[in-house]
């Protein structure tokens, strides 16, 4: 995770950024194109920022598979605190 | 047909036919009459027609007429039962599978399909009045804990990325509810909590599998799930424990128990009351059939918005540009305008001119008429003296001097020969 504006990231790391803040953040592009407050010449990076980010959602939303985890299992437990520490370490739950 | 004899017509007191040899024959009846003669016994039976049954209904269905159908069971036996819209809206419970009920009704035959069957006329959940008065008692006292006040509802987040769920790992609710997870939004991570939802064992299961998740950091959602069965069955959702562990939930939580019409206080507690698993599961997150049509819409916006800013430039430019335009010396105006200047300057200096050579000419007349030789046209003549002087009196003229008479044309040399002093009367002989 950085603190880099969400447009600034490269394609490979924006389509691993959360579905809802591209969403989010091609909504504001939108808004910010629309409120006419910007250049023209700033106004044509927000649109390419905007047609990047729409690319992203459509590759998650193609690529999209449902994630499931199972609490109080061992191993299969992605969201466990028991998943991240070393093998052989007694389960928790 | 109705007059001829029939085996069921026969008298008790009519001796049996004759036999065993020969064999009579059989009088052989029609279906109807069968069925009708079998309606006739039932309805004659005092018992049948105000009787009370218990059991489990099984297979309940809802036909478009608005009437209910279903089965009445024990261990051993089963009874068809029909419920028929008005007397359904005034039960008690809706029929539901499962369901350990008593019902009030009468038996009769329907004899298009030679059936017998319960007529239901009410309906109570059997053993309901201590089920329902410990209800209702927890109800209250949980309402005026404030558990259930509308203003602890919070909304559910729009676009979840962690869901946790707890429902039995088994069964179809967890079957159905990542279907619908799968089929509406997939991008979701689901977190799987499982407890066994049923028996004396199921409302403290409930509460660890609940507390399992609250320990969980980035959870959006919780869904707490169960599918249709008993009132008995569903009584864990009705736990003290349970309800109070829901409204406890520290991110929102939708509770989806059985079917549309049953209510746990465990709905009351949550923040989102679904009437099916599956429908929590759809409330959970958006419809993600519509997202691509979302994102389209989102990028022509923007994309209209670029060739608005655009062409709002080029109107910017195209007026900065005639506002320019407008700045720079026009010389063709100034051109016109000196000549126009010029034109109506010359054009009265004309004018100065031409009323000016009037007046002259008017001054030369004027002049031409007063002056002498005008005069000496008209027929007067002028005497002068040698020494230049003009005679007005004949007293100034001298016998014998020389005095020059000018006349309109020419001149005559003259001597004075004699001074008179009168000059009208000589001037008119």
């Amino acid at each position: 995770m950085t603190d880099r504006p969400i447009t600034e990231l490269p394609d490979d790391e924006l389509v691993r950024r959360p579905f809802d803040e591209l969403v989010v953040a091609l909504q504001q592009i939108v808004q910010r194109l629309e409120a006419g407050s910007a250049g023209l010449e700033e106004s044509i990076e927000l649109y390419k920022h905007g047609l990047r980010l729409h690319a992203a959602c459509e590759t998650r939303l193609r690529e999209a598979e449902l994630q499931i985890t199972e609490l109080g299992r061992r191993g299969v437990a992605g969201a466990e605190p028991e998943a991240a520490s070393a093998p052989g370490e007694a389960p928790r739950d | 047909m109705a007059d001829q004899p029939t085996l069921w017509d026969r008298r008790p007191d009519e001796p049996d036919p004759p036999g065993p040899a020969p064999r009579p024959t059989p009088r052989i009846l029609r279906v109807t009459d069968l069925n009708r003669r079998v309606r006739s016994l039932l309805d004659a039976d005092a018992v049948l027609a105000d009787v009370w049954v218990e059991g489990e209904i099984s297979q309940p269905s809802f036909p478009p007429s608005g009437h209910c159908f279903f089965t009445l069971k024990d261990a051993n036996s089963q009874l068809r039962a029909a419920c028929f819209r008005e007397e359904l809206a005034r039960a008690v419970v809706r029929p539901a599978h499962g369901m350990n009920v008593i019902v009030h009704g009468r038996v009769r035959a329907y004899e298009p399909q030679g059936v017998y069957q319960l007529y239901v006329e009410s309906i109570t959940p059997a053993g309901a009045g201590d089920l329902h008065a410990r209800y209702e008692a927890l109800r209250a006292e949980l309402t005026a804990a404030g558990l259930f006040d509308d203003g602890r509802k919070r909304p559910i987040p729009r676009w979840p990325r962690r869901i946790g769920l707890v429902t039995s790992p088994v069964g179809a609710v967890w079957r159905d509810v990542t279907n619908v997870l799968r089929r509406r939004y997939p991008l979701v991570e689901l977190v799987l909590s499982p407890t066994v939802v049923q028996g004396t064992t199921a409302a403290p299961a409930i509460v660890r599998a609940l507390q399992r998740l609250y320990a969980q950091d980035e959870l959006d959602t919780i869904i707490l799930a169960r599918g249709g069965g008993s009132l008995e069955d569903l009584w864990s959702f009705n736990d003290e424990r349970v309800v109070r562990a829901v409204a406890e939930a520290p991110v929102p939580i939708i509770v989806g128990v059985g079917h549309e019409s049953d209510v746990t206080l465990a709905d009351f507690a949550a923040d989102l009351r679904a009437p099916t698993p599956s429908a929590a599961a759809e409330l959970a997150v958006p419809d993600g059939g519509q997202l691509p049509a979302i994102l389209s819409r989102l990028r022509d916006r923007a994309g209209a918005a670029l060739l608005g800013r655009a062409a709002e430039r080029r109107r910017f430019v195209d007026a900065e540009r005639r506002a320019l335009a407008g700045l720079a010396p026009d010389i063709d105006a100034a051109r016109q305008r000196t000549a126009d200047l010029l034109d109506r300057g010359s054009r009265t200096l004309t004018d100065r001119l031409e009323r000016r050579r009037l007046q002259l000419a008017a001054t030369a007349d004027a002049l031409r008429t007063l002056s002498p030789m005008a005069t000496l046209e008209r027929g007067y003549a002028v005497a002068r003296a040698v020494d230049g002087r003009i005679l007005h009196d004949a007293a100034e003229a001298t016998v014998g001097e020389r005095l020059h008479v000018i006349l309109s044309r020419g001149t005559v040399e003259t001597r004075v020969e004699r001074v008179r002093a009168d000059a009208e009367e000589e001037l008119l002989s």
